[in-house]
């Protein structure tokens, strides 16, 4: 699709695939790799391994990586754009679901067209929910992030 | 094909709607509009008037676009008229903007899918100039670093905004001496990256603990377009990187200038590009700059919730950071403030890798619970942490004249540091405790001798005292390779040493402005009247340093041990540094060498300072 920016793109990870993970690893989200178990290169493929046997099923996408989109942008439709941030600001995103305030919950509610008060309140309500132990992951939080809104 | 049509077909042309571009194109192209110079990046070559800065071929439309700019516009005039070539009408967004905007060209009637997308993602709103910190971890990161952010109108937060970057694109090199040389000579290419800024604000202010400055560019809804449309057109090519002139921030500024070319930054940087001071000339030109936002690094963030804690908050925070979550005795909010620092520190120990992972989980869970059950949010902070403006730090270029003595000999000194940073001159704005100096030359002429000799000759110099503590335990360290200057005792000539040191330790705040610190390290040396030309040593160094913002004063002492009697010594060393104005300042050193092989050496001098950069 993004046939002019992807082969730059392309050819710089091809370029630089030890530079893109070495230096610069957290493009591709710290709080999905501290999460999901692993840190380090071996992360990023354990990473895509678990996104596209769970992820895809869930909501019938693709995935390149974790959080590294290979256009890099903020893109698709709301529940990719959701997913995508939750796994690349997972550990901000639950501090600010326990306490109820902060820029990621604006930021989700933004994305969710919801009002920011009213995401803020659900998240702290139901944050024993979305984040039942260390061991959930992006996809898990994601649905039921959109569980809890519709609620 | 020639750009100027026979005239005969002139009126046929009218009759299809297409000669008025010709006919303009004929009479007078303004390929020396300073916008279109920018544009394509156009800048006096060597070898000829112009040359492009751009190394890929594919972004010069004529054979000889690259070093003729005018033949390139009547390429790119052709291009848009032909209205045939999709592809290539589609790689040059800003282009068309300019030309449209000269009336050079129609509608071109065609459909660019892929930068429409690009836009929609962007939703463009604004575009900022993002100052990352000093990260004096990595050699390439001493002086900071700047990328743009296109902020976004999307609903929700600036989060969502995307973070454009150029740098090099080092093939895994970082570590090896190719590194260092290759960035240098321009052995790696740069390109442009693109991300959001939540990924961004992961890297810099969470992983690197790096504070981002967010300065708001003051665009008009045109430039902006022409901003995007030309980071588009960039974004698609290669550039050999060189790491002092052609770096991440000399190609932001060419950016900036094909956006608005009446500010000329890029000429401003003939030789040198240090991002602050790039930052600095973004600041300082007028009606650029429309507000300035500063986003502390995870670090800065807990320094100054800690900062503003109670004694008894603090009392609770080591153990609410193992995930013990009492703290009796505490009001809601006061324990809700100790278990959201805890996190945050906990998070910071997990990135610096001294928690296991269920170990960070185990610690997470049980603060974040707790927290949860405090329905009580803090509500806006009254105080937020405002750091201080890299770019209203000192100018990076000194010169300083001084007077002083060695052993009873008075000599006069002059010296000359083009880039960064001494603990003795004013740290406004800058990390605290480090310095950076980089081929710093001291020339002294002694009245006995009447001679004029290079004294010093500071390659680099590099030192951070980091401050330790409970929470924090940075390194300090020190790095330096010099070559110097050594007066034979009684004679009338010296002969050079070049030496190299290098030590690591810990540095403690007693106050803020009070650091004391000890690194013990190794050095050596090369001088051709050595003792078989050389000396290895084993250096301990313990010293102070007080900042006290217009005043600053260093002083350690140095135990060396050493193969050779020549660099076996004590070795006591002040420095201090006043402020009079922002570029203005006096500086005294003081040394003494106690060497039992050698007559000791006393050296002391005053001097006067001046800051000075050529881009203001």
């Amino acid at each position: 699709m993004e046939k002019i920016w992807m082969p730059v793109v392309a050819a710089v990870l091809a370029f630089s695939v030890t530079e893109a993970q070495a230096v610069d690893s957290t493009g591709c989200g710290l709080g999905s790799m501290a999460w999901r178990g692993v840190s380090g290169p071996e992360a990023q493929i354990l990473a895509v391994t678990t996104n596209t046997s769970t992820g895809s099923q869930t909501f019938g996408i693709t995935f390149g990586t974790s959080g590294c989109d290979p256009n890099g942008r903020v893109t698709g439709g709301t529940q990719k754009m959701v997913l995508r941030f939750v796994e690349n600001n997972m550990e901000q995103y639950a501090l600010d679901a326990a306490r109820g305030e902060g820029e990621t919950l604006d930021t989700l509610a933004g994305l969710l067209n919801m009002d920011k008060r009213i995401f803020a309140a659900k998240s702290q309500q139901n944050f024993a929910l979305i984040f039942p132990d260390g061991n959930v992951d992006a996809v898990y939080i994601t649905n039921k992030i959109f569980e809890v809104i519709k609620a | 094909m020639p750009c100027c049509p026979p005239i005969k077909f002139l009126p046929l042309c009218f009759l299809f709607g297409c000669v008025f571009l010709t006919e303009v194109v004929c009479a007078a192209l303004p390929a020396e509009d300073p916008q279109w110079l920018a544009l394509v990046h156009y800048h006096a070559g060597v070898f000829s008037k112009y040359r492009g800065t751009v190394d890929s071929e594919d972004f010069y439309l004529a054979k000889d676009g690259r070093t003729n700019p005018k033949a390139e516009l009547e390429a790119t005039v052709r291009l848009f008229a032909a209205k045939a070539d999709k592809e290539k009408i589609c790689r040059f967004p800003a282009r068309y903007l300019f030309l449209k905007n000269k009336g050079l060209v129609d509608k071109v009637g065609v459909e660019c899918e892929e930068f429409a997308q690009f836009k929609k993602d962007l939703l463009p709103a604004g575009a900022t100039l993002l100052f990352t910190d000093a990260y004096m971890n990595n050699p390439s990161s001493l002086f900071g670093h700047t990328l743009l952010r296109i902020d976004t109108a999307r609903k929700g937060t600036q989060l969502l905004a995307h973070g454009v970057g150029y740098g090099a694109f080092t093939e895994g090199d970082e570590g090896s001496p190719w590194y260092a040389v290759k960035g240098l000579v321009g052995g790696y290419y740069g390109g442009w990256t693109i991300k959001p800024y939540y990924d961004v604000i992961n890297m810099y202010n969470n992983i690197e603990n790096r504070d981002i400055w967010e300065l708001e560019l003051d665009f008009s809804a045109d430039e902006l377009e022409m901003l995007v449309a030309h980071l588009w057109e960039v974004g698609h090519t290669r550039t050999r990187y060189y790491f002092f002139t052609k770096n991440c921030s000399y190609m932001l500024l060419e950016v900036l200038d094909a956006v608005r070319p009446e500010v000329m930054l890029a000429k401003r940087f003939p030789l040198q590009v240090i991002p602050l001071d790039t930052v600095k000339a973004v600041y300082r030109t007028a009606g650029l700059i429309k507000k300035v936002h500063y986003r502390p690094s995870r670090q800065s963030a807990i320094l100054f919730d800690i900062g503003k804690m109670t004694a008894e908050q603090r009392r609770f925070l080591p153990a609410a950071a193992e995930g013990k979550t009492q703290t009796e005795g505490l009001q809601a909010t006061e324990r809700a403030e100790v278990l959201e620092t805890a996190y945050q520190y906990v998070q910071y120990l997990y990135v610096a890798q001294k928690l296991d992972l269920a170990e960070y989980r185990r610690r997470t869970f049980a603060l974040l619970s707790a927290r949860n059950q405090l329905k009580t949010p803090l509500g806006a902070k009254d105080e937020q942490p405002s750091g201080k403006l890299p770019a209203a730090a000192h100018e990076s270029m000194r010169v300083s004249l001084g007077t002083g003595s060695q052993n009873g000999q008075v000599f006069q000194e002059f010296s000359f540091r083009p880039a960064y940073h001494s603990l003795s001159d004013d740290g406004f704005g800058l990390l605290s405790g480090a310095e950076i100096n980089f081929l710093e030359l001291k020339f002294r002429r002694y009245e006995s001798t009447q001679k004029t000799v290079l004294s010093k000759l500071n390659l680099l110099g590099i030192s951070s005292l980091s401050p330790a503590d409970k929470l924090f335990s940075p390194l300090s360290f020190a790095v330096s390779l010099q070559l110097e200057r050594y007066e034979l005792p009684d004679s009338d000539s010296g002969k050079y040493i070049f030496n190299g040191h290098i030590g690591a330790g810990k540095t403690l705040a007693v106050t803020d402005c009070l650091y004391f610190y000890a690194l013990g390290g190794v050095g050596g040396g090369y001088g051709d009247f050595l003792p078989r030309n050389q000396y290895a040593a084993i250096e301990l160094t313990t010293g102070l340093f007080a900042d006290f913002s217009r005043f600053r004063l260093l002083a350690e002492a140095q135990k060396s041990f050493s193969s050779s009697g020549f660099a076996a010594y004590m070795r006591y060393r002040a420095e201090v540094g006043l402020s009079l104005t922002k570029d203005w300042g006096l500086a005294a050193e003081y040394l003494f060498d106690d060497n039992a092989k050698r007559r000791d050496n006393e050296e002391f001098g005053v001097s006067l300072r001046y800051y000075f950069s050529f881009f203001r």
